[in-house]
């Protein structure tokens, strides 16, 4: 007897993906353009949280700076295309590309040291970032930051751009989940269970880890980009702590060593944000609050929590 | 750059390192007895710099302001510490090392919102004293300035680092705390209750954020977003000096304190000067990757 489960597991990722995708797409004649404008950012949130995952869940690494290649996505975007006139959808290419070139220099320092001072290490060089993004006040505008982003015609309005996001995460999503069966993934979840055996076989521990991490910052890198389209401005805050939060919490929210937790995770914080920020702007407050009862109440996850019981 | 310049911006750096360490001592004593890395400790240094400037306030008419705040800041600071201690920390030391950083992490923004709420986002200062205000000449330097209160600096950095030292080897408590380190079911099983070790040392530690954030007060603006400034370059300097040791944490916080001040002295690097202890914690990382002072882990 077949479960459910097992006979979804059957259909192509594609087929699941693009039914999914469709689904969302189904909603656009209900939805008014805030409900539009909202899941479009649930969307991007979700992304956001699934490139943390690659480092977290199957890397077993604890980032705390993972905003700084989510800001570096949109900021490359921003500077790109208002300051050095590159096309828009050029420097939509490129600016993942830059945020994994910043995943491969903090990644290269982060990943010579295990655990706790990895968490130190992406936190400290997170903030640094951050702090040279609002110093440079020539080139970034600091804590103003760049307004104005130009948006390419077939993106214009809130459907376009939601099509749009629906694509971008769809195809994100696909090739991560391929990440995950390649013999790559593979082996990093072999060092996240033990990094000391893993060498023993002959696993380069350092650089699965960095090749983790690079291609966690370049799909960060296309959340941060797609949010930046969207906002058409980026601010200093997209690099902020409080930014690298938001993926974690995700991540725990939706539980971490599965593939689509974080998704819903993401979408799910997101939510709870707008909704917020609708009241009081004591969002940080209460991110604080729920992190920590998250922790001490169910740290596997809220979904991994129901599944279990 | 004549060379008296350069030795004043070295004594400058020298002020702001010991403030450095004294709060940088906190966390690491807090990592090598607890095991945990408090990502709040820069929350709890912000909380003593605005405490510090309400006391004064409060104390104003007295003229006792800056000794008041200096007294009593850190103190309640060390009281907060024994809550959350016994309220949260506690319950996480057997879990895995994410959820331990989640949950200081999740306590660094609650704190970041309260401050706002309590204190508002202007800008304070923590008056200093009369006979602390000015300067004074070294004529050895050609006559340049150098002012009192960071030579008063110095002193308190000398004596924190020698009372720390003291406490931890020639105290009956200090025993205890070392011989926690190296095995707290023996301790246990002794008779000696470790929770009040725990919360004893968390306490110190916290103790010497809020002495951290008085000092700075002081020394420069207290506003908000100064908890994240200085917890990154705690880590900084953690990661230069290695986590849990005491001349470590010296030794790298003094480093930075030089460095950034002598940067300032260049004008093509001062903007920049926030991001010159990061430059010295990566080329130490290159060099010798668990910190000048740190043995390889595992």
């Amino acid at each position: 007897m077949q479960t459910l489960r097992e006979q979804i597991g059957r259909v192509p990722v594609w087929t699941q993906t693009l039914i999914v995708g469709g689904a969302l797409l189904a909603f656009i004649p209900v939805l008014s353009e805030f409900q539009l404008s909202l899941f479009t950012e649930m969307l991007i949130m979700g992304l956001f949280a699934l490139s943390l995952n690659i480092v977290l869940g199957y890397g077993g690494m604890v980032s705390f700076g993972h905003a700084a290649f989510y800001g570096v996505g949109g900021y490359t975007l921003a500077i790109a295309t208002t300051r050095l006139g590159v096309p828009v959808l050029l420097a939509m290419a490129i600016a993942p590309f830059v945020s994994a070139l910043m995943g491969f220099i903090i990644g290269w320092f982060a990943v010579r040291r295990a655990n706790l001072y990895f968490s130190i290490l992406t936190l400290a060089f997170g903030q640094l970032v951050y702090l040279l993004v609002f110093q440079a006040r020539d080139i970034t505008k600091g804590d103003d930051g760049i307004q104005g982003l130009p948006v390419p015609d077939f993106l214009e309005g809130i459907v376009p751009y939601f099509i749009f996001t629906v694509g971008v995460v769809m195809v994100c999503f696909v090739l991560m989940r391929h990440l995950v069966q390649t013999p790559f993934m593979l082996t990093l979840k072999a060092t996240r269970e033990n990094a000391e055996r893993a060498q023993f076989i002959g696993v380069d521990v350092r650089q699965q880890q960095l090749m983790a991490f690079v291609m966690g910052a370049f799909f960060a890198g296309v959340a941060g980009v797609l949010m930046a389209q969207h906002n058409r401005f980026v601010t200093v805050d997209m690099l902020f702590w409080t930014t690298s939060a938001e993926p974690l919490l995700a991540c725990l929210l939706g539980g971490m060593y599965t593939l689509t937790g974080p998704l819903f995770g993401g979408a799910l914080l997101m939510l709870l944000e707008v909704v917020t920020l609708r009241f009081t702007s004591y969002w940080s407050l209460l991110l604080g609050i729920i992190t920590i009862m998250l922790v001490l109440v169910a740290p596997k996850g809220v979904l991994g929590w129901l599944k279990r019981s | 750059m004549p060379i008296e310049s350069v030795v004043v911006q070295i004594l400058v750096g020298v002020a702001s390192g010991m403030i450095l360490f004294i709060v940088s001592a906190g966390l690491s004593l807090i990592f090598g007895v607890l095991r945990v890395i408090n990502f709040a400790h820069g929350s709890l240094y912000m909380l003593g710099a605005f405490l510090a400037t309400s006391i004064s306030m409060w104390l104003v008419d007295s003229g006792l302001g800056f000794l008041g705040a200096l007294l009593l800041a850190p103190l309640l600071v060390a009281l907060l510490g024994v809550v959350l201690e016994a309220g949260l920390f506690r319950r996480i030391y057997a879990q895995e090392h994410l959820l331990q950083l989640l949950l200081t992490f999740g306590l660094t923004l609650v704190v970041a919102d309260l401050v706002r709420v309590l204190w508002g986002g202007e800008i304070r200062r923590l008056p200093l004293p009369e006979w602390l205000e000015g300067s004074i000449r070294l004529e050895f330097l050609g006559g340049r300035r150098f002012r009192t209160y960071d030579i008063v600096l110095i002193g308190v950095g000398v004596v924190m680092a020698l009372g720390l030292w003291g406490l931890l080897t020639r105290t009956a408590w200090g025993r205890t705390i070392r011989a926690t380190v190296d095995n707290p079911e023996m301790v246990s099983a002794l008779g000696v209750n470790i929770n009040t070790v725990y919360t004893g040392v968390f306490a110190l530690g916290c103790w010497l954020a809020g002495l951290g954030g008085v000092l700075i007060a002081a020394r420069s603006s207290v506003a908000l977003g100064m908890d994240a400034q200085m917890i990154i370059q705690t880590f900084a300097v953690v990661v230069i000096g290695g986590l849990g040791s005491f001349l470590g944490a010296l030794l790298g916080a003094l480093m930075i304190g030089i460095v950034v001040s002598v940067g300032t002295l260049y004008p093509q690097i001062a903007p920049f000067s926030q991001a010159l202890p990061f430059v010295v914690m990566a080329l130490v990382l290159i060099v010798r990757p668990y910190g000048l002072l740190g043995k390889a882990e595992r």
